[in-house]
């Protein structure tokens, strides 16, 4: 069996996940791909360790975002205001809230906004959270706290949203 | 499950499936072996040629962000001395992706170009586009493109460029690059006396009215967004209540409030007295509400006729008469402005802008 076998099963079965994740961190379809392709090429060498009772999509996700915060010099491609409706003229009500959300998202900190895709995408627990950040549970608690406090400012029309999910 | 977590859900499915013509495993494999062999076997002379050679190939196969095209900065002139004409957009260049000494994205090398309503281009590439601490950088023009404000690292000001006269005049008053902070925002007056800067938007830190004139100053206060200056009135909009500040610049004036949660809000009409903004729960319904700026009341509801297919409102910006209110929509990647004749709901084309892709272009008025 080839010894990537593995790995190309893996990235098969998790990759439209690890590419939405990846999405919601950075918020640019081109800019995904090149975060997720590049963690990818790292997990590939280290897929050996992974391959022996390692967790290579904990593994993956956390060098996903630790690579996310690091790039100190992103660019910002997102439309500050809006963007265009998927189903012609008519907003439904969910395409408002990501419109109102992806423009409050691009304005937190890197790590306000990894804090909330683990949290509230991924569903990760405090726990896993601090895992993959790299930070103890509390930071991720504080972490959590600023981001949905300036989201309630960013996007109030769903700050009663934010407020239930803080609770 | 909470409308965050459908908000986040509903965007993640905004992100293609991968092609079935790339295989990520495949990619990653390649590039991961490309670079082994870059580090143990070249020399340090083959090794600086490979790594051009796994950059170039890298970008090639993922098929990802396109490297900044290098034209930008050999085909586009710099901004002369002298006379060039109003502007109609200003826009900041790509920033380029690198592979050492991290992958990344370097905007080290990313400036701001202007156009002229005439459509040349030009470079202005003492116009800050981001601080040292990666922090974007706005830029802003007047309503009618004549004045063109920008941060100069040299300067550690602003600086405010007539581009009619070809004149510039530096801000006397020092605002240090440091705060430049996340969603900073800019907006000049149509004389270019006046400036206006809130360090962070959102946030609850004080923005500052510059007169550039004189270097007199105003504290702005930080719960309120300055959105534009004219008349002498400095707009500012407070989102949550909705609050609305015609502000004179020499300070003082209060706020009116609106029934209802508004976004998008227009200049003050020529009427001095009506600004055009957009109901929060009605944006899906193109419909804009003309207000009173005076007394906070509804004046009524303008149902928005032949919006272009598949087009998102994304501004309301500066009134070209008393009945037309310009609106910003962008339609696919690329931005549009109509005119809206608030009598009669009818939109008129104005301008497409150029493809400058998904960034902070900036247009006379904007905000």
């Amino acid at each position: 069996m080839d010894r990537h076998e593995g790995f190309r099963e893996f990235v098969l079965a998790r990759q439209q996940a690890l590419r939405q994740t990846a999405y919601l961190l950075v918020g640019d379809t081109h800019l995904a791909e090149d975060l997720l392709q590049s963690v990818l090429m790292k997990v590939a060498g280290h897929w050996h360790k992974l391959a022996r009772g390692g967790n290579p999509e904990a593994y993956t996700r956390k060098a996903l975002v630790n690579q996310y915060i690091s790039w100190r010099r992103r660019s910002q491609p997102e439309v500050p205001s809006a963007d265009p409706p998927e189903h012609g003229v008519s907003y439904d009500e969910a395409a408002l809230d990501r419109i109102v959300l992806r423009r409050a998202l691009a304005k937190l900190t890197r790590k306000q906004r990894a804090v909330i895709v683990l949290r509230f995408w991924e569903d990760l627990t405090e726990a896993q959270t601090a895992e993959a950040l790299g930070c103890s549970i509390g930071n991720v608690k504080s972490q959590t706290h600023h981001a949905l406090a300036r989201l309630r400012t960013l996007a109030p029309e769903l700050s009663a949203d934010f407020q239930e999910v803080a609770k | 499950m909470t409308r965050l977590r459908e908000a986040l859900k509903g965007m993640a499915d905004e992100m293609p499936a991968p092609a079935s013509t790339v295989d990520l495993a495949e990619l990653a494999l390649a590039n991961h072996q490309r670079n082994r062999r870059r580090i143990t076997v070249a020399t340090t002379f083959f090794a600086t040629v490979a790594i051009v050679g796994v950059m170039t190939a890298g970008v090639t196969l993922t098929g990802a962000r396109q490297v900044a095209q290098e034209p930008a900065t050999k085909t586009v002139p710099d901004l002369p001395a002298g006379s060039v004409g109003a502007l109609s957009l200003a826009y900041p260049t790509d920033c380029k992706q690198v592979r050492e000494p991290k992958p990344g994205i370097d905007c080290s090398e990313a400036e701001w170009q202007v156009v002229t309503r005439v459509g040349k281009t030009y470079r202005v590439p003492q116009a800050l586009t981001h601080t040292v601490k990666d922090r974007r950088v706005p830029v802003a023009l007047s309503r009618d493109g004549r004045m063109f404000a920008y941060y100069s690292r040299q300067a550690q000001t602003y600086v405010v460029r007539d581009m009619e006269a070809g004149t510039e005049v530096t801000s006397p008053v020092k605002v240090g690059e440091e705060r430049i902070d996340i969603g900073s925002m800019l907006v000049v007056s149509d004389d270019g006396r006046y400036l206006a800067f809130d360090p962070r938007e959102g946030s609850k830190q004080p923005g500052l009215l510059i007169d550039v004139r004189t270097g007199k100053t105003v504290s702005l206060n930080g719960e309120y967004e300055a959105i534009g200056i004219k008349d002498g009135l400095v707009e500012m909009v407070r989102y949550r209540k909705t609050d609305l500040w015609l502000m004179p610049v020499k300070g003082g004036g209060k706020p009116v409030r609106f029934d209802g949660t508004y976004i998008m809000f227009s200049e003050l009409a020529p009427d001095r007295r009506t600004v055009a903004a957009v109901e929060f729960d009605e944006l899906r319904r193109n419909k804009l509400t003309l207000l009173d700026a005076k007394t906070g009341r509804m004046l009524r509801k303008v149902p928005v006729r032949g919006v272009p297919a598949k087009a998102g409102l994304v501004g309301v910006r500066i009134w070209s008469s008393a009945s037309e209110v310009v609106l910003d929509y962008q339609v696919g990647v690329r931005l549009r402005s109509y005119g809206l004749n608030v009598g009669t709901g009818r939109l008129r084309h104005l301008a497409d802008y150029p493809d400058v892709g998904f960034k902070q272009a900036a247009l006379p008025g904007s905000w």
